[in-house]
């Protein structure tokens, strides 16, 4: 069973930025408040109990396991056709405008069937999604792991462009990939005792700069309120 | 081919996980209706160019759908970037498509400073420019016109400024506010020039030496890249810096030195490889000469002795250099490249980086200092003055123009090494008259006014000029200041010269159009000849393909040619077998000792020289880069500006509970002239900074409303850098001795003295008040 996902070298990473605006201009995102698939936020220099740490989170859809973005959608049920971008092989399964594809593991958002509501928005504890209204009819958007990129062999835009080679990119279905074998040597998440819906972007580094980086961990079921 | 079958074809996830390649590979088969119906970039037309979003100049691939720019990428080709490029050059897009662009020639028609102009025809424009500067020649001589030039373009008028004689056809910001003093530091000891874009092999270092370096914040892609690559190969990283910059975040040492002080840490650490017998003996006894000089020259500074002075512990002086000594001679000891800092001893305190390097044999082998390359491309003119423009101006049959009576590189006996005259002498000049009067400026790329320090000054000496003309892209605010401005096309839209960077490995890359340059702007190099033409000149070349292809016929490419791959690469040798070592110094060997510099009256060895301590109630205001933004050319850009808006105010904790201050308070600066911020700027409270420092990003605080993204936001460092002295050797102007108290809600904020100032440092005198 596949399931994309990234790792993202906190000990190369010097937070640049290109993968914020590679993503940007890849996807058209407008400028605008909180209009962003992909962000970097600056962490210190801050006293950790390590010592003095300066790191970033590099941000994206975490691509979770247990989707609550899913659960929130408001549109109806549709039987839906997917297809393996590897073996070919289809499956059918009745979703919402937004859902986890169940060949790569990649939660998509069927832009034509998008009601525009905003619930998945406001459900997402890592505030992963934005709601476009710079569109004729708004609609949700956010990170697809630049699934249409890969499906035609290409590497998402924000691992293309980064100047530190701290993106990862790749299959944990796959216990040889390189994900894979970061994430069994011990990478970390982004989840609390409070919300653990597992993610799939992990980060390495210094224990100080992951110390500061975990205290980014969302607390609030944000979901239970839409 | 249809799209379905394609797909099928295409390998699905496996491939894309495996390979990098270029989208016109895997798109082959789609019509192109079909290929720009593909989501995101993909199935876009590709066209390789340069990046010009800073002047490190990364090879890119532009990707053009229905006629409009869509992405840009790093040029897969390229040995140095590959596909990466920064958050700039991915932005580069909203230059081109910047609202605010200047769109036509225009007149000035209000005051200067007021940004009140006609809009004018080229002919127009071009016919006044000329007419001012046959007019200028005519009534105070040749000299009396300096150019401030910075980027691509401004390499076209340049020639022109060079070519009708005047000693001030340069005023790069990039070398008398920046790189001079650690150039002329290695020229002087290496025999080349080895900063600029570093000489360093950070990729292969076992050990990294850094001064207040911005790197991860300042971005090269390449230095960068290889910087992380060297880190991930295990290289002890050192930093020495007053901030916990991005590189100390990664450090293995940081030293938080007391600003102004790096000297006693560089001759202590000196004193220590030699007295501890650590030195790279086969270098220093076949290479160098020297030693012994420096021997008996730092015996007396011991690292207790720089331990008080650098407000550093001693255990941890000595670790740094115990490490660099483990690794030598693979260190990097990377001397960054904004040098101008403190004035007297921004030359010396590179020398005393470059004897260290020396003394560590980190010369032309992996992780050191290394030997660039040289481009195989032909030098051409451009153009030529057959018949001087202005009768009288010469003697009959007089081919150069005789310098002033006196020069303004006269105070500056190492100036005469470099293009144009120091900036302080040309302003002063403008303002005084002395040595020569200065009545024409042109300015092209480079926004002086957030540049020079004291932008004051800067104002009033533009004020008494007879005409200034400004060639750029945006209206910035010293745009603003011009009698006719001359829209620039963007790098997207031209031809421009040839590009290479130099380093471990190499290519030669073309810079050329993307799509067509939009509303009336026109790509310099055309711009430059009709000017030329205008004063009577002859150009060599009709066309940019005309022109590069005589310089690329040596290495057997032409634009036809380069066109598709944007550009070829060439061997490099960096590294040099110590049996064939050489140097292009005046004796051949790698200079400890500069004799050079005695006998001009410097000392041959540096010298302890630390700069003043901040004033009671003040402290001294560092300035650094955000990685989003090139110096204060690329705020009014819709996503970098999204990225990162303005600027805040490092603060140390200890100095902010003193004065009860927390993350996100607004002050007001106060400098120790008595100048103000233009508003208040937020508070960052961190332990990433010394007590007796603030540190404020550059290039903020846009003043020209004309830049309706940028303008206001954040503060100008440059407005609050109003105090500068002279390098002596060759004229740089200083940039860091200038101090900031705060005020908040009306009462002023001194900062308290938490560290203890030595007897052995000055303290700063205020000379004057505003």
């Amino acid at each position: 069973m596949s399931q994309w996902a990234m790792v993202i070298d906190l000990n190369r990473c010097v937070g640049c930025h290109a993968c914020a605006i590679a993503c940007r201009a890849e996807w058209q995102v407008p400028v605008g408040e909180g209009y962003r698939r992909n962000w970097v936020k600056r962490l210190g220099p801050a006293n950790t109990p390590h010592g003095l740490a300066f790191t970033f989170y590099p941000g994206l859809c975490n691509h979770c396991d247990h989707p609550v973005c899913v659960s929130v959608c408001t549109a109806d049920e549709e039987e839906k056709v997917f297809k393996c971008p590897k073996t070919g092989k289809t499956k059918k399964m009745k979703v919402r405008a937004t859902y986890k594809d169940p060949f790569t593991g990649v939660v998509l958002i069927d832009k034509d069937r998008c009601l525009g509501c905003g619930a998945c928005v406001e459900a997402c504890p890592y505030k992963a999604r934005y709601l476009n209204e710079e569109l004729d009819e708004p609609k949700a958007d956010k990170c697809t792991f630049c699934y249409e990129r890969v499906i035609r062999g290409e590497v998402p835009a924000c691992v293309k462009t980064c100047i530190a080679d701290a993106r990862i990119f790749g299959d944990l279905g796959d216990p040889n990939s390189e994900v894979s074998k970061l994430v069994k040597a011990g990478a970390k998440r982004l989840v609390s005792k409070e919300v653990n819906i597992g993610p799939n972007v992990y980060w390495v580094g210094k224990e100080k700069d992951l110390y500061l980086l975990l205290q980014q961990a969302p607390k609030e079921k944000t979901w239970e309120n839409v | 081919m249809k799209r379905r079958d394609f797909l099928k074809l295409s390998g699905g996830v496996c491939a894309a996980l495996a390979s990098l390649q270029l989208d016109s590979k895997f798109l082959r088969g789609l019509s192109a209706a079909e290929a720009a119906e593909l989501p995101g970039s993909l199935g876009a037309k590709e066209v390789p160019s340069v990046c010009d979003m800073c002047f490190w100049r990364c090879p890119i691939v532009a990707k053009v759908k229905n006629g409009r720019v869509v992405k840009i990428e790093g040029n897969p080709r390229s040995p140095t970037n590959g596909t990466r490029i920064c958050a700039r050059g991915n932005a580069g897009i909203q230059l081109l498509y910047d609202k605010d662009r200047l769109k036509y020639p225009m007149k000035r028609v209000g005051a200067r400073g007021e940004g009140k102009w006609a809009k004018i025809s080229w002919d127009e424009a071009l016919d006044e420019i000329a007419y001012n500067i046959k007019e200028t020649m005519k009534k105070y001589g040749v000299h009396s016109m300096a150019f401030f030039d910075h980027g691509a373009s401004a390499g076209f008028f340049r020639e022109i400024f060079e070519e009708l004689g005047t000693e001030n056809f340069s005023n790069e910001p990039a070398f008398f506010q920046c790189v001079g003093p650690a150039l002329l530091a290695y020229l002087y000891t290496v025999g080349y020039q080895a900063v600029g874009n570093a000489k360093v092999d950070l990729a292969n270092a076992k050990a990294i030496l850094l001064f207040a370096s911005h790197l991860g914040e300042n971005i090269q892609v390449s230095l960068v890249k290889d910087f992380i690559e060297g880190l991930a190969k295990g290289a002890k990283l050192i930093v020495v810096d007053p901030r916990f910059s991005t590189a100390a975040g990664k450090a293995d040492i940081w030293l938080p030195i007391r600003p102004g002080t790096d000297l006693a840490l560089l001759l202590a650490w000196t004193n220590y490889l030699i007295e501890n017998d650590l030195y790279d003996k086969d270098f220093v006894k076949n290479h160098c000469i020297g030693f012994e000089e420096v021997k008996k020259a730092v015996k007396k500074y011991d690292l207790d002795w720089a331990a008080k002075i650098c407000d550093l512990p001693k255990e941890d002086i000595k670790k740094a250099i115990d490490i660099l000594a483990q690794n030598k001679p693979h260190v990097g000891v990377h001397p960054g490249r904004h040098s101008a800092w403190y004035g007297r001893q921004d030359v010396q305190r590179h020398r005393a980086m470059a004897i260290l390097t020396g003394l560590l044999g980190a010369v032309g082998l992996p992780g050191g200092l290394y030997f660039p390359p040289t481009p195989p491309i032909a030098k051409v003119k451009l153009m030529e003055c057959h018949e001087f423009p202005v009768k009288g101006i010469f003697e009959e049959g007089e081919k150069e123009v005789p310098p002033p009576e006196v020069s303004l590189k006269e105070d500056y006996p190492f100036a005469e090494l470099f293009h144009g005259s120091p900036t302080d002498a040309i302003i002063k000049a403008t303002l005084t008259g002395k040595p020569y009067p200065i009545k024409l400026w042109g300015v092209c790329g480079v926004n002086i006014i957030q540049t020079i320090p004291n932008p004051y000054q800067t104002k009033e000496a533009i004020k008494n000029l007879d005409f200034i003309f400004c060639v750029d892209n945006i209206p910035t605010e010293s745009v603003l200041w011009a009698d006719i401005v001359l829209p620039d096309a963007t790098y997207l839209e031209r031809y421009d010269g040839l590009y290479s960077a130099q380093e471990t490995k190499d290519y030669v890359a073309l810079r050329q159009p993307v799509v067509p340059p939009m509303f009336e702007s026109r790509p310099a190099f055309q711009i430059a000849l009709e000017l030329g033409k205008r004063l009577g000149f002859k150009a060599n070349y009709t066309s940019e393909v005309e022109w590069l292809d005589a310089q690329l016929k040596k290495a057997g490419y032409s634009v036809a040619k380069l066109s598709k791959t944007g550009l070829f690469t060439y061997e490099v040798n960096p590294y040099r077998d110590r049996k064939h070592l050489s140097f292009d110094t005046d004796s051949g060997k790698y200079e400890l000792a500069s004799e050079a510099f005695a006998d001009e009256d410097f000392p041959a060895i540096p010298e302890p020289d630390f700069a003043p301590a901040p004033p009671k109630g003040y402290a001294r205001l560092l300035y650094g880069r955000v990685p989003v933004h090139t110096f204060a050319k690329t705020m009014n850009n819709i996503w970098l500006n999204n990225e990162w808006p303005e600027n805040h105010l490092w603060v140390n904790d200890e100095v902010a509970r003193a004065l009860g201050l927390k993350t996100g308070d607004e002050v007001i600066l106060e400098n120790q002239d008595g100048y103000r911020s233009e508003k208040p700027v937020k508070v960052f409270v961190t332990p990433g900074i010394r007590p007796d420092a603030v540190y404020l990003p550059h290039g903020f605080g846009s003043r020209s409303p004309m830049l309706k993204t940028a303008y206001g936001k954040g503060v100008s460092d440059t407005f609050l850098i109003t105090h500068y002295e002279q390098e002596p050797m060759m004229g740089a102007s200083s940039h860091r001795n200038n101090f900031v108290r705060f005020i908040k809600d009306g009462k002023v904020l001194s900062i308290p003295e938490i560290r203890p100032v030595p007897p052995e440092i000055p303290r700063f005198e205020n000379r004057k008040r505003a």
